[in-house]
């Protein structure tokens, strides 16, 4: 299993380089290749469904020495969590390659640097200590800040050094964490052992706890982003191209929750406790403040970027709860979240190639000229209000629930989120869709050809399968919640 | 006559790349005097006088093999782990600066030759000051390596930005040199002790509290002396025009090679003079430290022209190449891994600016990158490269040098310290990513001609890129061989 996980790793990598490789003439084959090198990891995936050992929580563990004379080694692994996060990476990447048009398919840098991305994305969500997540995690910028400055919008200065400048200064402060966490480490084992195991088996003192856990979800928190550090995410989704949206809004936003599923909670959870309500609080301003301030744009791409706010804090809310159910639903939430997203994001790129603009009220009755975009539209937002029988309701109904157990108000206020959604997403599709076509250029829409419908169907087909069968993505995560709620448990019994 | 050198510890191998140097630059020197010869001639003299030179550092790797730490003519010279390590850095510093030095210098018409010679001299005068066991000799060696770059920053005659740098190094350059060398006097009349070892003996002999404060100040004007050779702030002054003015070829040579000499020169006078009263000066350093960061940092994010933004940040590395070596002995293997992972790419840097500006011409405004991913895409590469590494993104030598500093310094409890150096890093990502954005980013204005580069130039930009990302990746090597110069002192 071992070869498995280094593979799913290292061959976007070499599917980079490949395509660095070839020659520029032969522009028209970028694309196959790509998606070719995106089926792999994909089906890796598939295969490591299948079997029933990823199900655990963080399992087949492999360790590779690194910087002997400090003695650093790099831990890889997998667990039911990363798998589904490795899932939704890999399906995104694929549906992405699918979707992008002529432009940006012939460009070697764009291929490449999406690759890049994968695997630094796989990188995070395999590696098994702090170190090699901290160098991932900071990999990730290099390709996002190419994506973002060569192929992205008009404002794409101000919007990229925002978003490289928000996330350096948050991860400053995962570094220091990760030093701090070493040098505790060098003391108690004799070399700077950051691997997971090494860490559940430290104990350290409230006071190191509390410090060690605000750094590292300060720098993951930004990540997310939580409510007053998430003003780089409008920009940033604004001004990337949809390829980049997509992955930014369905993959990097997930690593930050990872990050503290995975380290933050786990092994600080005494600062976890500590903190936990302030979270909690802030999640909660995020989830109403994200949908207010979606209901007022006038831009759709910048409508679902406020949107995803919401649905993060969402996620945010089950995480501070800290209890079983609400973990769960909280896991189950992100890879929803990244799919929704995901699919709106594209939905909204395939508009912005018809008619170069985003401006919600350029549209009206345009279900006229594009019937399947707009069901395929309507399913989303549906999606995304968290409608019974699609995805969205099954994570956030189990967050609320949980979270009601802990909270009982900042639940009650944040289930306003839901019908705040309604409003933005409903609104925005009647704005768009429904009515009579008043432009003149809307007339001569068309409508999804068959290579979009094979782009965004499959994220459909995957939203539906979520909202009637959860028990087959809980199934997964059962253990990684199991696992987060009893540490919280334990230590929360030793407090009391 | 043997037992006589054998007293005073004659051994020209000690001194032998010093020597191999001067005999080059000697001879370049006769060539250009006396007979007619070819340019090809004279690059092969010199080439062949570098490389004699990496062989002679080999010789006496032989020789401290057999002898181990000690000392040569009267007590003069010193071999110890320090001077092998300053001795290989300066040599492959001259051998990957050798083409855009090389290149430079033909343009210079006339003055062609007096270039190399300068830059041969200043070399062995650095290879003499990192050897140097008495502090006389560190004052000499310090002195014939600094008027070489004097005179090499003002070589452009005609060019005004050029004459200003030459003159203000030269003017604030020997007002350091006037307070180091005051400094020495008062160290030897304080304590009649005149050497790096035998500060070492004798203040722990008379006791750290008896140590007059006369000997103290000193020290402290030795130590600014050489924080002004590594543009320190609040030394820094002279390091933004100066790199500005000199010839783009030769300022990668002259940033370098005298970092490296002083740094090594502090790294000894605290591993070694001043290990028992380093207390004394901690407030000093971390103000420098501080002081260096703030400064650098505040200003390379303002600064239009790269290599004023190169000077600056400079000085915020020479304040992180501080930190380590003031804050104890792993601090200091941590600073020497620092301190050869910034070199590779300062001189990585420059070299791309001498290849893409003329190479006499002061200038190089930021502009000057627009369309570099047109003109050339290997030279774009390699130059991301070495900004991504001085921002210290992982997986490249700058992030595992950061990494192993900022450990060593909070396993040292340096709290504030840590946070002012990693906030710093977050200032660098946006000074060091705007020029990346420009060459590799922008679309330039004006229609672009590729750049065609000779082959030594991709020869030594491949390999100092390589050693960026090795170094990144699999750092073993090189921290073992920083913690083998420091090993005497754990």
């Amino acid at each position: 299993m071992s070869i498995l996980i280094y593979t799913l790793m290292l061959f976007p990598l070499l599917g980079s380089l490949v395509i660095f490789m070839m020659p520029k003439t032969r522009s028209e084959l970028f694309r196959p290749i790509a998606i070719f090198l995106s089926i792999i990891p994909f089906g890796l995936c598939l295969y490591l469904f299948s079997n029933s050992k990823s199900k655990g929580s963080f399992v087949d563990i492999h360790t590779i020495d690194w910087i002997k004379s400090y003695g650093i080694s790099l831990t890889f692994g997998i667990s039911g969590m990363s798998l589904l996060l490795l899932f939704l990476t890999a399906i995104l990447m694929l549906l992405s390659f699918l979707s992008v048009s002529e432009k940006y398919s012939q460009s070697k840098g764009f291929i490449g640097s999406i690759l890049v991305l994968h695997f630094a994305v796989n990188g995070v969500f395999l590696s098994g200590d702090l170190l090699s997540l901290f160098i991932f995690f900071e990999a990730l910028l290099i390709p996002m800040y190419f994506l973002m400055g060569i192929w992205g919008g008009e404002n794409r200065r101000y919007a990229t050094i925002k978003f490289i400048i928000y996330t350096v200064f948050g991860s400053v402060f995962i570094f220091i964490g990760t030093v701090y966490a070493g040098v505790i480490s060098y003391g108690v084992t004799g070399r700077l052992a950051l691997d997971f195991t090494t860490l559940s088996s430290l104990s350290f003192t409230s006071e190191q706890s509390r410090i060690l856990f605000l750094m590292f979800t300060f720098g993951f928190l930004i990540k997310v982003p939580i409510f007053p550090l998430h003003t780089w995410l409008p920009d940033a989704h604004v001004e990337a191209p949809t390829a980049g949206s997509i992955l930014l809004a369905g993959v990097l936003l997930k690593v930050g929750a990872y990050g503290i599923l995975r380290v933050s909670i786990p092994f600080f959870t005494e600062g976890f406790l500590e903190y936990k309500f302030i979270i909690a609080v802030l999640s909660v301003i995020g989830i109403i403040y994200g949908a207010i301030v979606a209901i007022a744009q006038i831009d759709i791409k910048r409508l679902i970027a406020y949107s995803s706010v919401s649905h993060m804090g969402f996620v945010m809310l089950g995480i501070s709860a800290g209890n079983y159910l609400s973990l769960e639903g909280a896991i189950i939430q992100m890879v929803n979240h990244g799919l929704t997203t995901g699919a709106l994001f594209m939905l909204v790129g395939f508009l912005y190639e018809r008619r170069h603009t985003r401006r919600i009220s350029e549209f009206g009755g345009i279900k006229a000229t594009m019937p399947k975009y707009a069901a395929i539209f309507l399913f989303c937002s549906f999606a995304s209000i968290g409608l019974p029988g699609l995805n969205g309701f099954v994570g956030e109904f189990m967050i609320l629930m949980g979270s009601f157990a802990t909270y009982k108000v900042l639940s009650g206020i944040g289930a306003f989120g839901v019908v705040l959604a309604a409003i933005y997403m409903l609104w925005a599709y009647q704005r768009m869709f429904t009515g009579e076509i008043s432009i003149k250029e809307n007339k001569e829409l068309v409508d999804l050809d068959s290579k979009e419908m094979i782009s965004v169907v499959p994220l459909l087909v995957l939203m539906l399968f979520i909202g009637i069968y959860p028990s087959f993505i809980e199934s997964y995560v059962t253990q990684d919640a199991l696992l987060i709620s009893e540490i919280i448990d334990i230590f929360s019994g030793r407090l009391n | 006559m043997s037992t006589i050198s054998q007293a005073i510890g004659f051994n020209l191998i000690v001194i032998s790349p010093t020597l191999v140097l001067l005999a080059t630059a000697l001879i370049l020197l006769f060539c250009t005097i006396t007979i007619e010869t070819s340019d090809f001639v004279k690059k092969s003299i010199t080439f062949g006088g570098i490389l004699l030179t990496i062989f002679s550092v080999f010789l006496k790797f032989g020789l401290f093999a057999t002898d181990g730490v000690s000392s040569y003519f009267t007590e003069k010279i010193l071999l110890d782990e320090f001077s092998l390590f300053g001795n290989v850095l300066i040599s492959l510093i001259l051998l990957f600066n050798f083409s855009s030095i090389w290149n430079t210098s033909t343009e210079l018409k006339d003055k062609r030759t007096e270039a190399i010679i300068l830059t041969l001299m200043s070399a062995s005068g650095f290879m003499l000051m990192v050897d140097s066991e008495s502090f006389m000799m560190l004052f000499i060696g310090l002195e014939i390596g600094s008027i070489s770059l004097y005179a090499l920053a003002g070589i452009n005659r005609g060019d005004l930005l050029s004459n200003e740098a030459a003159l203000k190094y030269f003017l604030l350059g020997s007002l350091a040199s006037c307070v180091l060398v005051y400094g020495v006097a008062l160290i030897y009349i304080s304590l009649s002790i005149s050497g790096f070892y035998d500060s070492a003996i004798a203040i722990p002999y008379i006791g750290a509290e008896n140590v007059p404060l006369t000997t103290f100040i000193g020290f402290l004007f030795v130590i600014v002396g050489l924080l002004f050779k590594v543009a320190a702030a609040p030394f820094q002054s002279w390091a933004p025009d100066v790199y500005h003015g000199s010839p783009t070829g030769y300022v990668g040579y002259m940033a370098s090679v005298a970092k490296v000499a002083s740094f090594l020169v502090i790294g000894r006078l605290c591993m070694v003079s001043l290990r028992y009263v380093m207390d004394n000066f901690e407030l000093f350093f971390l103000a420098v430290v501080i002081i260096s960061i703030f400064v650098g940092s505040f200003f390379a994010t303002i600064q239009a022209d790269m290599k004023r933004l190169i000077a600056y940040s400079g000085v915020i590395q020479s304040g992180f190449i501080l930190s380590g070596i003031v804050s104890g002995v792993n601090g200091t293997s941590a600073s020497l891994f620092y301190l050869t992972a910034y070199t590779i790419q300062l001189i990585g840097i420059f070299t791309i600016f001498t290849i893409i500006s003329g190479k006499l011409s002061s200038d190089f405004s930021i502009e000057n990158l627009s369309g570099l991913f047109v003109e050339n895409k290997f030279l774009t590469i390699c130059f991301s490269i070495f900004m991504l590494g001085l921002a210290g993104i992982p997986l490249t030598s700058g992030f595992i040098s950061k990494f192993i500093l900022i450990t060593n310094l909070w396993s040292y409890e340096n709290y504030v310290l840590v946070f002012i150096l990693m906030l710093s890093t977050v200032a660098g990502f946006y000074f060091y990513l705007r020029p990346i954005w420009v060459a590799a980013i922008d679309k330039p204005e004006a229609p672009v001609e590729q750049i065609a580069l000779k082959r030594s130039e991709v020869l030594s930009l491949s390999v100092l890129a390589f050693a960026t990302i090795f170094f990144g990746l699999l750092p073993d090597s090189l921290i073992n061989l920083s913690r083998w110069v420091i090993q005497n002192y754990l």
